[in-house]
Order: structure tokens, then C-alpha cells, then sequence
């Protein structure tokens, strides 16, 4: 009677002992194997991001070779050339001894960018500038989302053979970025194809409305100047040649202006667009000195060393954008502020310099859809 | 785990506009984006002075606050 009326109990023991053996057995497989755990789920997240990024490089290539059969009036088929300038690369030189990087990383580019032109010219039958340029553009698109996706499928591969588990975290920590990036470079295809402003074009805008109605004279490859005056002031303006989608020489220009031309510039202006901090607001406008552009540097260090040079104070105005804003069409947030910037510039002008001054100002970007 | 690939954004639609302005009365009309259109480009005749207008910007905005074509007054 006793070992019946226990009974019970005794079954009741049995599951805790039998729940808490099994938790023991879970810590100790979890401790063992956590890494492995981990490795699975991340190789499945990066897997993700992988077919998207495939997705999307697919989609430029695609967008590319449609713009130029149809648009650029392609001589047969372009899939096979645009396949091959996908994997083109431009070999940056060697960086040991520091003495004239810049002059020579400005030949390698110059060369890299002029070989591009000159294939996608030869490539099409209808080669107006604007057509041309914009392939370029979409050529250039493609071949960044096909380069992130290389690389990525690069790593998650040697993580996955590896079984590197430190290799595909960090893989996957920065997969949330490079999938923003490349969206972004997605979203630009559709504004690139019909020629559209993009917001990186807003210090080419303002720089345009003063060139209008004024004579206009090439000062560097794909850039052009004119001469305005402003409450006494000789203002010389300088953008890059549109509506294609040129950024120009600004660095090239300048140095000419100043150098060969004889302008003595009181004050170089610099107006360009800048990558936001994540909670600034699209199309905010700050005001700073140095010279205010991106790119891979030659272009900044021509300036800067024009500049100091001649000790002309360098003047900076920028519109702020995210990166998704300053590739696709322009906002009209950004479109707006650029009646902003006219005021902004017109008060640094007054501020700075005085009548009888010359002035040189710069609109930097990309200036598709922006004339002169 | 949760994933840290973003899931497909949920983009809002965007109408692109062209903006032309009357260098002379300053009068604006803002139409719906046609290819070919670029800044600094020349439009129509101003319906107010018979000026020819330029277009003076091109840009986005979300679909549904928007018509497709309006004219506005010139800014005082």
C-alpha cells in the first residue's frame, strides 16, 4: 500500500530528473557546438543577401544592355562586350613611395575613363554626348553591383569552406549596409536611363542659373566656365558640361583659371552635395571651409594645393543627402534648398570678399539633366 | 537568430515633375516629367507675358500628395 501511494511521487521524480538531465545535455551540446549553430544561421543570412545581391547585378547588367539595343542603337548584340567591361578593373599604382601618387593615380583614372568612352562610343551607332555619357553611367552601375557581389559570394564561400566562424559574422554584421548600398545603386539605373537630375547635381543647379544667357568656354575635359558679375564682384563659374552626366575636372579647371588665365580669385566657393548623418534632415544646408568635394582625391588635392598656392581661402556650402538621395532623382527637398544656396552664397560673397573681387565658384557633381 | 538582411523595402512611389519658370514675370507651371527635359532647357510661351519660359528644376516627390500637372503663382 505504502509503494502505491508513493507512486506518484516517484513518477514525478523521475520527470524532473529527467527534464533537468536533458537541460544538462542541451548547455553541454550548446557549449560545444554554439559556433557551429551560428555558422548555420549566418551562412542563411548571408545566403539571403547573396540572391538579392545576385538579383539586383542581374538587373543593371540587363538595364544596360537593353539602354544601349534600344537607346544607343547598339551595332548587333552588346551582351558579350558588356560582359567582358563587367570584369574590367582599373589597377591603382603603387603606393610604397608616396612622392606623385596623386599625378599618377589621376593618369591611371584619366586613361581608365577615356578607354571607357571611347568603347562605349564604338559600341553605339546613336553617339550623342548624353546617350554616351548615360552609358557610361549605367556601364559603371553595373559593374559596381557586380563587383560587391563577387566579393561577397568571395567571402561567404571561404567562410563556408573554412567553417570560419569570425570571417561570416562579420560578413553578416555588414550585410545590412552593402544591401543599402547596392539598392542604391539599383535605384540610380532607373533616373540614369531617362536623364533625370539626381541629388547630386544640386551644386551644378544653383551654378546653372548663374550661367545662363552668359557665353560659355570649355576650361577643362567635360567642364565648362562663364563669367557673371554680383554687387560689383567678377564672378567665374564653373560646372561640369551638361545635361550630361559628367562630373568634370573642377581641379583642372581651377588650376587653369588661376594659373594660365591670370584670374586672381579673392575667394574660391565650392557648392556640392554631402552624405547626411542619419537623423539630419534631407536638404539641410551647412556652410564650411575647404574644398568641398568627393571622389577618389586628385580632384580635392589639385584644389587644395591651387588654393594654398595662392593663399585664395576656400569656401564650402553643402546639401545635405543620404547616399540612396544623391544617386537617384533629386528630391524635392534638395530641389528646394538650392534657392536656399543661391541666398547662403550671395551672403558669403558679401561677407568675404569685396567689390572689385574676383570669385571663383564651383558647382560640384554629377550634372545629368543640368545644362548651363 | 534574427536576419540581418533587410526585408524588401517598401518604397513609396515617387512622380518626378519638371518646374518652368518665366525668366521674365517669374511665373511657374509644373508639369509631369517628360524624357528629354533638362534644366535650363526651353519650354512653352508664358501665359502670362508670352515670354519663353526655362525649365528651371526637375525633381520628386511622393505620389499621393500630388496632381500631375498644376500651375502655381510666382512666389511674392
Amino acid at each position: 500500500m505504502s509503494t502505491v501511494s508513493s507512486l506518484p511521487l516517484q513518477l514525478g521524480s523521475d520527470v524532473n530528473t529527467l527534464l533537468y538531465m536533458a537541460s544538462l545535455g542541451f548547455f553541454v551540446v550548446y557549449g560545444l557546438y554554439a559556433t557551429r549553430i551560428q555558422v548555420y544561421f549566418a551562412l542563411n543570412d548571408i545566403g539571403r543577401g547573396l540572391t538579392k545581391l545576385k538579383v539586383m547585378k542581374d538587373k543593371a547588367r540587363k538595364e544596360a544592355i537593353e539602354y544601349l539595343q534600344n537607346v544607343g542603337k547598339s551595332v548587333g548584340d552588346p551582351t558579350q562586350r558588356v560582359d567582358q567591361f563587367l570584369d574590367y578593373v582599373t589597377i591603382m599604382p603603387v603606393d610604397m613611395d608616396p612622392q606623385g601618387l596623386v599625378g599618377k593615380v589621376d593618369h591611371v583614372v584619366t586613361t581608365s575613363n577615356d578607354r571607357v568612352r571611347a568603347e562605349v562610343g564604338a559600341l553605339i551607332t546613336q553617339n550623342s554626348p548624353v546617350t554616351v555619357s548615360i552609358s557610361e553611367n549605367l556601364l559603371e552601375v553595373a559593374t559596381s553591383l557586380n563587383q560587391i557581389h563577387k566579393v561577397v559570394r568571395h567571402y561567404y564561400l571561404l567562410g563556408k569552406k573554412t567553417n570560419s566562424y569570425f570571417t561570416l559574422v562579420q560578413l553578416q554584421m555588414l550585410m545590412p549596409m552593402i544591401i543599402q548600398e547596392a539598392d542604391a545603386l539599383l535605384n540610380a539605373v532607373d533616373s540614369f536611363k531617362v536623364g533625370q537630375p539626381v541629388g547630386d547635381g544640386v551644386g551644378p543647379v544653383v551654378v546653372s542659373r548663374l550661367m545662363v544667357g552668359k557665353e560659355k568656354r570649355v576650361v577643362a575635359k567635360d567642364t565648362v566656365m562663364a563669367t557673371t558679375e554680383y554687387k560689383g564682384r567678377k564672378l567665374h563659374v564653373l560646372k561640369a558640361e551638361g545635361p550630361m552626366a559628367y562630373v568634370g575636372q573642377p581641379g583642372v579647371a581651377i588650376k587653369k583659371i588661376i594659373d594660365e588665365m591670370g584670374v586672381k580669385p579673392s575667394a574660391i566657393i565650392m557648392i556640392d552635395a554631402a552624405l547626411k548623418l542619419e537623423g539630419e534632415k534631407t536638404g539641410e544646408i551647412a556652410e564650411g571651409v575647404g574644398a568641398a568635394i568627393g571622389g577618389i582625391g586628385v580632384e580635392k588635392f589639385q584644389i587644395e594645393e591651387e588654393a594654398t598656392k595662392n593663399k585664395i581661402p576656400l569656401y564650402a556650402i553643402l546639401v545635405k543627402q543620404s547616399i540612396l538621395e544623391a544617386i537617384t532623382v533629386m528630391r524635392k527637398e534638395i530641389a528646394e534648398a538650392s534657392d536656399k544656396v543661391v541666398q547662403v552664397l550671395n551672403r558669403v560673397i558679401e561677407e568675404k570678399t569685396k567689390e572689385g573681387d574676383d570669385v571663383l565658384v564651383a558647382g560640384i557633381g554629377n550634372t545629368l539633366g543640368v545644362a548651363q | 537568430m534574427m536576419s540581418s538582411v533587410p526585408a524588401t523595402d517598401k518604397k513609396s512611389k515617387l512622380l518626378v515633375y519638371t518646374i518652368e519658370e518665366c525668366p521674365a514675370c517669374g511665373q511657374k507651371n509644373k508639369r509631369a516629367f517628360q524624357v528629354g527635359d533638362y534644366i535650363t532647357k526651353e519650354a512653352g510661351k508664358c501665359a502670362k507675358c508670352g515670354n519663353t519660359m526655362r525649365i528651371s528644376l526637375v525633381y520628386a516627390e511622393p505620389a499621393a500628395k500630388n496632381q500631375v500637372s498644376t500651375t502655381s503663382a510666382p512666389p511674392s
